[in-house]
């Protein structure tokens, strides 16, 4: 009865983990201002001409010209934020700092989390294989053993 | 054992040392190039912008004619270096009959520090302002100097990263406007 109910609550458990994977990877996070949209979009990108920094952080004349861009994309509210990188990215080929969310390039994505999930699924297995293994159990050698000291317990002047 | 084996080496290794010196002394640099974008054979980006002095820039007007945008700041040192020859390029096609039209792009720089520039240097064909970068991130410009070639139809032609020279662009230009002119016929 407790193996099942053992059994049960890891099911929940599991369940509930990729749940909110799920949810947490392809949820929209709502309609967000301008500035938030162009500091995102800069995030994501690459500065050109200086190495390791994204649009973002970036100063250089490159990168404030791509923001200027960016800025006058979401202002014109023409095209998504996935459609404004990949303008930029065309542009500016290898601009990329994260791996697109759409397409087979998602994979890059998903696969973490599958391996998470499978590896803490086979951590579990192992865990309950190791615990059934480790279970000891008492033969009539380890009764016997068992008897006579509780016998010695009840009756302490039974040695001398 | 040892002492004879470096003995033996080291001269292998100073005349390693020397070699490599004298092709780093010796090589030419890197010669300029045609170099890949999305946008060659494709329409050129609308670039509506204005001039250093007066006057607008609107680049489908110029359909018709060869275009050559040459994005340039006047502090880049290779932005000095090519301007004589670009000079000579306007010059050479200023002579010609249907020659191309060249136009700087001013990239990060001032209408002051530019016209001071060409005072000095000489050229006097149309500056482009570019105040926000639009036009160098429209045709996908980090570094200059670069050039760009676009077609009397509009088509983006080539794109040359780096120096270039008057003999390689009009070159080139002559050769496309020759397989136009082959392929309309």
């Amino acid at each position: 009865m407790s193996r099942l109910k053992a059994g049960l609550t890891w099911a929940v458990m599991a369940v509930l983990t990729v749940g909110l994977l799920a949810f947490g990877a392809t949820r929209s996070s709502g309609p967000s201002t301008q500035e938030e949209r162009i500091d995102a979009i800069s995030k994501r990108l690459a500065c050109p001409t200086c190495s390791g920094e994204s649009i973002y952080v970036s100063r250089a004349s490159a990168a404030e010209s791509i923001r200027n861009e960016i800025a006058r994309q979401v202002a014109a509210g023409q095209r998504g934020d996935n459609e404004i990188v990949a303008f930029i990215e065309s542009r500016f080929p290898g601009s990329l700092l994260l791996p697109p969310t759409e397409g087979v390039d998602s994979l890059v994505w998903v696969l973490p989390v599958v391996a998470l999930v499978c590896g803490f699924g086979g951590l579990v297995v192992v865990f309950r294989r190791w615990q059934r293994e480790g279970r000891a159990r008492a033969n009539p050698d380890d009764a016997d053993i068992v008897a006579a000291a509780l016998r010695e317990h009840d009756d302490p002047t039974d040695g001398l | 054992m040892r002492p004879r084996l470096s003995r033996r080496l080291s001269p292998v290794v100073g005349l390693v040392l020397v070699a490599f010196f004298v092709v780093l002394a010796v090589s030419k640099p890197r010669e300029e190039a045609d170099v890949a974008s999305p946008l060659i054979g494709n329409p050129a980006p609308s670039v509506r912008s204005t001039l250093v002095g007066e006057g607008d820039f609107d680049l489908s007007r110029r359909k018709g004619s060869w275009v050559v945008l040459n994005f340039f700041n006047s502090t880049c040192v290779p932005c000095r270096n090519e301007h004589p020859e670009l000079v000579a390029f306007a010059d050479e096609q200023a002579g010609l009959g249907d020659g191309a039209e060249l136009f700087s792009v001013i990239n990060d720089d001032t209408d002051e520090a530019v016209s001071a520039f060409f005072a000095e240097k000489g050229g006097d064909w149309d500056k482009v302002r570019d105040p926000d970068g639009t036009i160098a991130v429209a045709f996908g410009v980090a570094k200059v100097p670069e050039t760009w070639v676009i077609d009397p139809s509009g088509f983006v032609r080539m794109r040359v990263v780096g120096e270039v020279t008057n003999s390689f662009l009009s070159g080139r230009i002559d050769s496309m406007r020759a397989m136009m002119s082959g392929s309309g016929s």
